[in-house]
């Protein structure tokens, strides 16, 4: 290999690096931050998105069938030792729901409407604390997406609560604590990279968080971005009969904000909301969440 | 008292709701078999379907046949039985009254020396009515005793929408009483589907392309007669 050709490998690695740094994940997961050994967090929460209109392949909004999904989960990280953080992400009801079509000159039912009630598909996951510092905390995560949900509900098939497929995610974060005035905050970026099997395409995931904790850390206030960016490297999108947010070669960049309220020192509620900026055959309606958490610290 | 907000939560807008599709067409009734010229002294029936205000096909309508000139060809304004009588041009009219309206529809046709059907294909062109790319000709019609639809070789689709699926229909809204041909094979060029023999060549007003999994229309193509 040639100097020239060494020095561009090179700088295309740096680039990586960089760019993986600038936009690594810290999200659910507590972000670069892992736990210490024995703290955990748990957190039951109500995830739900119901709606009648997607984005095309275009990136423009059509209507559809008004659907919805709604998750009724556990997520739980547990500090494996003071360097592995054991992560699960368990939703263990998932109903998915579409609605009649009525005609508007009969009022007969064209096309009936559908539910199925399944467990969903589940997360788990362990992250490394490569650095964790004053300054800035920096972790790696790995990710196996279980397909346990249905992919095929309902009297069509065309019902999902998961995906069908086996995805293995690799993910980098980074956390950096400082504050504003007297506030405490943090902000946290990710990236990572979604390997999918049974045909979906890979994917690139981004995203960044900002997080404020008012009242004496006991509000926290948290903005998030978050990006999907398939590698349409699967076969095509119309023999996946995947719809809603499991459909093939899916992209987004959505924006969330959430509250996280401590009622005591463990103890705490949250609620947040989650919209798009822009999509790729998914959903594109808002998304809710409400949930209960307990954070154990030592 | 965040768990009752949690269980209120979840059952939160999860039950199955009702969309309204606006799906009203105008009502028409159509011979189903037009014959360009028939031999003289011999019969032919003619047949007609009507299609409601939603593109369903009535059973039974109360529909009625004439004839311009009953000295060419006479016909049973019951049955559609068809007599040609004397060589020259007709006119075959068949009424329905729908809604207190008499709509017809009309076959021009001479009495010659043979039986001859109309043209065996018919035409059209795809439009997209979504944000997904459709367009294209195709024609319907028969080869070697054969309903084939043939997509030809400017038809182009969207790949990425998931469950694209082809439709024989008479209300370019819905699927409701379409003739469902199955998932789209092709996304680009010229391709074709062979259609059973219960299939007729004037039985659908529309070529109609449709999201099965979104309960969506892509896009249509209605048959120019």
């Amino acid at each position: 290999m040639e100097n020239s050709q060494i020095k561009i490998l090179i700088s295309r690695v740096v680039y990586t690096l960089l760019f993986l740094l600038l936009f690594s994940f810290s999200g659910i997961a507590g972000g670069g931050w892992t736990a210490k050994k024995g703290e955990a967090y748990y957190k039951l929460s109500q995830w739900w998105i119901v709606s009648d209109q997607h984005f095309t392949d275009a990136g423009l909004i059509d209507p559809n069938v008004t659907s919805g999904i709604f998750n009724t989960s556990f997520y739980g990280e547990y500090g494996i030792s003071n360097r592995f953080t054991g992560i699960a992400y368990v939703p263990f009801f998932s109903r998915a729901t579409m609605n009649n079509q009525l005609s508007e000159t009969t009022g007969n039912i064209i096309s009936e409407g559908d539910a199925i009630n399944s467990f969903g598909d589940t997360d788990l996951g362990i992250k490394y604390g490569i650095l964790k510092n004053k300054r800035v905390a920096l972790a790696a995560s790995l990710t196996f997406g279980l397909p346990l949900g249905n992919s095929a509900g309902g009297k069509e098939g065309n019902l999902q609560t998961g995906d069908g497929e086996f995805n293995q995610i690799l993910k980098l974060d980074a956390g950096l604590p400082f504050s504003v005035g007297n506030i405490p905050a943090y902000a946290n970026v990710y990236s990572g990279f979604n390997n999918r099997s049974n045909g979906f395409s890979d994917e690139y995931r981004y995203g960044a968080e900002f997080g404020l904790g008012l009242k004496d850390k006991k509000l926290w206030l948290i903005a998030r971005i978050t990006g999907v960016e398939s590698l349409r490297n699967g076969t095509l999108g119309t023999d996946i009969n995947s719809t809603s947010v499991f459909a093939n070669n899916s992209e987004f960049t959505s924006y969330s904000v959430e509250a996280a309220y401590y009622i005591n020192t463990k103890l705490g509620v949250s609620a947040s909301f989650a919209s798009a900026f822009r999509g790729e055959i998914i959903f594109a309606s808002p998304s809710y969440s409400v949930g209960i958490f307990l954070d154990i610290k030592k | 008292m965040p768990l009752v907000f949690l269980s209120a939560a979840i059952f939160l807008n999860s039950c199955i709701g009702d969309d309204i599709i606006a799906d009203e067409i105008e009502p028409v009734v159509r011979i189903t078999n037009p014959i360009d010229s028939l031999a003289l002294n011999s019969t032919y029936i003619f047949k007609a379907s009507a299609f409601d205000n939603t593109g369903l096909i009535q059973q039974n309508p109360n529909i009625s046949w004439t004839s311009s000139d009953n000295s060419i060809l006479e016909i049973d304004g019951t049955s559609g039985l068809a007599s040609a009588k004397k060589l020259g041009a007709v006119r075959v009219l068949v009424n329905w009254m729908e809604s207190g309206e008499t709509l017809s529809d009309e076959n021009i046709l001479s009495v010659g020396m043979t039986t001859v059907q109309q043209t065996q294909k018919r035409e059209g062109s795809l439009i997209t009515s979504s944000s997904y790319q459709l367009e294209g000709d195709f024609n319907l019609s028969m080869e070697t005793g054969k309903l084939v639809l043939n997509l030809e070789s400017n038809y182009k689709a969207s790949s990425n929408l998931p469950g694209l699926f082809v439709y024989l229909t008479n209300n370019p809204t819905t699927t409701a009483g379409a003739y469902e041909i199955g998932p789209a094979t092709s996304f680009s060029g010229a391709h074709s589907y062979s259609l059973p023999a219960s299939v007729g060549l004037n039985d659908y007003q529309y070529l109609l392309y449709f999201c099965k999994p979104f309960n969506v229309k892509v896009g249509d193509g209605k048959f120019t007669d």
